[in-house]
């Protein structure tokens, strides 16, 4: 009846005069609630205690310029189980994520480096990247004279749950965080307007349970489908690449051709999406072999034996040999095998013999490609996924996200630090200018290659395999890639 | 030249075709520097306020000019809005408590003790951007702001209740400083029968004010005295200067609109050299000046330019000694 009228006379007046009514009769409701509870205020609410939302609140709680704000995480899982997160030194997570050498400086400047299971963080010095139609190939070490020194770190392999359980301990260390785990969001609103205070501005996260979060700032850490995101309205446009990624923990014969001491990753452009094998501690790697729905839920089926084989066939056997082998419900170990014999490469330019999985590794999730049209609105700022998803060929996807909370940490610093009011749009906007349009190239670039190299055959194949061999001779581009990888930031653009 | 800007602006505040709050353009060509002319003829700030005091009331008023006031009331709705025409002011708000550090921290002295919480009061704080940013610091005990423009001053307090902290800490009146009640001299005198503590302050700001204002000297004069000892009079104005003239009320005004027409009366501007010949005509109160030179760079907001305070916009800052 209500939404008949409201609809009714919306027809005949205009809107800011229904906004009128609507005004009005939020007070009136206003006021029947009079008695209501004091509002809960907060100066940050934070949805999502992933990596992204956990370095924020961990880099507020750290600078003595924030250290005052009242500040509030909502995480849907339990976060002591996380907190608690132990694995055996000889088992890995297989969610893990590339942390460039500036990644990891931030996390070390906010006081949650020493923080992780450092004995789990393996450094890498060198790529190998090359094209498997062509063989075309990029030698991503260094170039004589531009490395700092020797053996300069190009990232660092880091597990997922290693890095937020760490954010979880220093975040515990500097207090002060009113912490609802576990905690479901209902619903965000706004809230009310009475006669001495107007926070009709101001978002409200309801939980389960009837909790009322006001927010000064509402942070949306909330991954790729970000509730806050929706709740400000903010589009998030792109495509799905109807692939998947398939990950796993790999077992190797050795630490790597280099030692310990020179870790390599690998990956190979095949025509259904780059394979990475990225280096962990010890005899042991991660897997990122991106590629069809079809062939990751066939690659999740096989026994231990046959994925072992195939992830070797990956990184060795010609296109057509591996798409024959993903028709075949079984065998491929013995495929592989006779295979390999009858096909030349080069040993110590593939990565070692993978001789094992472990169990319970293997997984797979959608690839997509999406960028929100802007980061910020009226006391909302959106951070890492929930402000863009990207093809993980270049393992940018954290890095965006930490590059992203230090950007918006900063902001919030200058904006307490010059008495505004850290949620207005006013404030945020120095944030926004400083990533989008960072954001965007990267987004775009990885887009790009994905693009290019998912093609098998035509006119695309000798271009790209002229491109790669240039790229390899062209030196400034080739420094531009490498220097992405390291976080180094877009020069070139 | 100069009768037909008056009158412009004379028929705006009448009618209030204003659209934004005072602010003063220096685009980037002023920076990169023509020379800044002084245009004829340059008088002191006492010359002036003895040639304009004969047209005004002399009652009172070192600081208000009814016709400003109308001007500003015309103003209020749009103050807030962070993408409308007060933008610039918002913009070079962040520049003001830069420069207040800057003065503090230059001298040996202060009003305050370290760790303590510092007092403002805030002249001509139209819709409370410096009031509000102030009384937000977490360094601030209390912020008193005040404005003749009732309509200016119910949006700054229609703002500030959108802020659940300023409540404790920002108290806006409407008045003008003359009406302020004069602090007593002891800090423990406080006059209780009005609803501002008469104690003096550790900043009083004037905030492109001064050049709104028909007699600068008594105004000064006035503001003064309620600075504490230690504490600083931090203002903020623009330099009368050809370059000032094309930047605020031709182009500004008249060519891109983006202050409103009225908004400025070049003739009432203020140079650097004659505020200081002010304090230093009082030497027995005042310390020596600070000046930060401001220039409006387009896509980039305000940015320091040392000397450009002879050019155009500029804060002015002075101890108050004993």
């Amino acid at each position: 009846m209500d939404a008949v009228v409201r609809a009714r006379t919306a027809a005949y007046i205009c809107r800011s005069c229904t906004r009128r009514f609507q005004l009005q009769r939020r007070q009136q409701r206003t006021f029947a609630s009079a008695s209501a509870a004091k509002p809960d205020i907060y100066d940050v609410v934070c949805v999502g205690g992933g990596p992204a939302g956990l370095s924020l609140l961990t880099a507020l709680r750290s600078s003595p310029v924030t250290s005052h704000l009242r500040i509030a995480l909502v995480e849907a899982q339990d976060l002591a189980k996380i907190r608690s997160w132990k694995l055996p030194p000889d088992r890995f997570s297989n969610r893990c994520s590339s942390l460039t050498p500036s990644s990891a400086q931030f996390l070390d400047t906010i006081g949650a480096w020493d923080h992780l299971k450092r004995e789990r963080v393996q450094a890498y010095h060198e790529m190998q990247v090359w094209d498997g139609v062509t063989d075309a190939r990029i030698e991503f070490d260094w170039a004589p004279g531009t490395a700092p020194s020797a053996g300069t770190t190009i990232a660092y392999m880091t597990e997922n749950l290693n890095l937020t359980s760490g954010l979880l301990s220093r975040l515990e260390e500097l207090g002060g965080v009113s912490v609802f785990d576990s905690a479901r969001v209902e619903r965000i609103s706004f809230g009310e307007e009475t006669e001495e205070l107007d926070l009709s501005e101001w978002p409200v996260v309801q939980l389960a349970g009837g909790k009322q979060l006001y927010a000064r700032l509402l942070v949306g850490a909330d991954g790729a489908n970000s509730p806050v995101r929706s709740f400000a309205g903010i589009e998030a446009k792109g495509w799905d690449y109807d692939r998947h990624g398939v990950v796993a923990t790999l077992e190797l014969e050795g630490e790597g051709w280099g030692g310990d001491q020179m870790k390599i990753a690998y990956q190979r452009f095949l025509p259904t999406g780059p394979v990475a094998m990225l280096p962990m501690p010890g005899n042991y790697s991660t897997l990122v072999w991106s590629t069809t729905p079809e062939n990751a839920s066939l690659l999740k089926s096989l026994s231990a034996k046959d994925f072992t084989a195939m992830v070797n066939a990956a990184f060795r056997l010609s296109p057509t040999d591996l798409q024959f082998m993903h028709t075949q419900e079984s065998g491929q170990a013995e495929e592989v095998s006779w295979r390999l014999e009858q096909t030349p490469f080069s040993r110590q330019a593939v990565p070692q013999t993978v001789t094992g999985v472990q169990e319970g590794t293997i997984a797979s999730f959608p690839l997509k490609m999406r960028h929100a049209d802007t980061y910020i609105g009226e006391r909302v700022a959106l951070v890492g996924d929930a402000a863009h998803t990207i093809h993980p060929l270049a393992g940018q996807g954290l890095n965006q996200g930490q590059g992203d909370v230090q950007s918006l940490a900063k902001t919030i610093e200058y904006a307490v630090s010059h008495g505004q009011d850290l949620g207005s749009r006013m404030s945020l906007e120095p944030y926004l200018s400083e990533r989008y349009a960072a954001n965007h190239v990267l987004l775009g670039v990885c887009d790009k290659l994905h693009k290019v190299y998912s093609v098998g055959s035509g006119p695309l194949v000798p271009l790209r395999s002229l491109g790669l061999n240039a790229v390899n001779a062209l030196g400034p581009l080739k420094s531009f890639l490498m220097n992405q990888a390291a976080g180094n930031g877009i020069k070139v653009f | 030249m100069r009768s037909s800007l008056r009158h412009t602006r004379r028929v705006v505040a009448r009618y209030g075709h204003a659209r934004t709050p005072c602010s003063h353009l220096q685009s980037r060509a002023a920076a990169a520097g023509q020379p800044a002319t002084q245009p004829p003829p340059a008088q002191t700030i006492t010359a002036r306020i003895q040639t304009r005091s004969l047209s005004i009331s002399p009652s009172r008023s070192s600081s208000v000019n009814p016709e400003e006031i109308s001007h500003f009331n015309a103003l209020a709705s749009s103050w807030w809005d962070p993408l409308g025409p007060s933008r610039v002011l918002h913009q070079m708000n962040p520049l003001r408590h830069d420069f207040i550090r800057q003065c503090q921290n230059s001298s040996a002295t202060s009003s305050f003790a370290p760790g303590q919480k510092l007092r403002y009061l805030d002249v001509g704080c139209g819709g409370g951007i410096f009031a509000e940013s102030a009384a937000r610091l977490p360094t601030t005990e209390s912020v008193t702001a005040i404005d003749p423009s009732t309509e200016i001053l119910a949006v700054a307090r229609r703002h500030a209740a959108r802020d659940p902290a300023l409540s404790t800490t920002l108290t806006y009146l409407n008045k003008t400083i003359d009406d302020l009640p004069l602090p007593t001299t002891s800090a423990t005198q406080e006059d209780t029968t009005t609803t501002t503590t008469t104690t003096r302050f550790d900043v009083v700001s004037l905030f492109e004010v001064i050049e709104h204002v028909d007699n600068p000297s008594a105004f000064l004069d006035r503001c003064g005295q309620f600075v504490k000892p230690g504490g600083w009079l931090i203002l903020s104005t623009i330099a009368r200067t050809w370059t000032s003239w094309f930047t605020t009320n031709l182009v500004a005004e008249d060519i891109i609109g983006m202050v409103p027409k009225g908004t400025h009366d070049w003739n009432k501007y203020i140079n650097e050299h004659e505020l200081r010949e002010f304090f230093r005509g009082r030497p027995e109160w005042w310390g020596a000046p600070q000046v930060f030179g401001v220039v409006y760079v387009p896509g980039l907001g305000w940015k320091e330019v040392k000397g450009s305070e002879k050019v155009g916009n500029y804060f002015f800052g002075v101890q108050r000694i004993q």
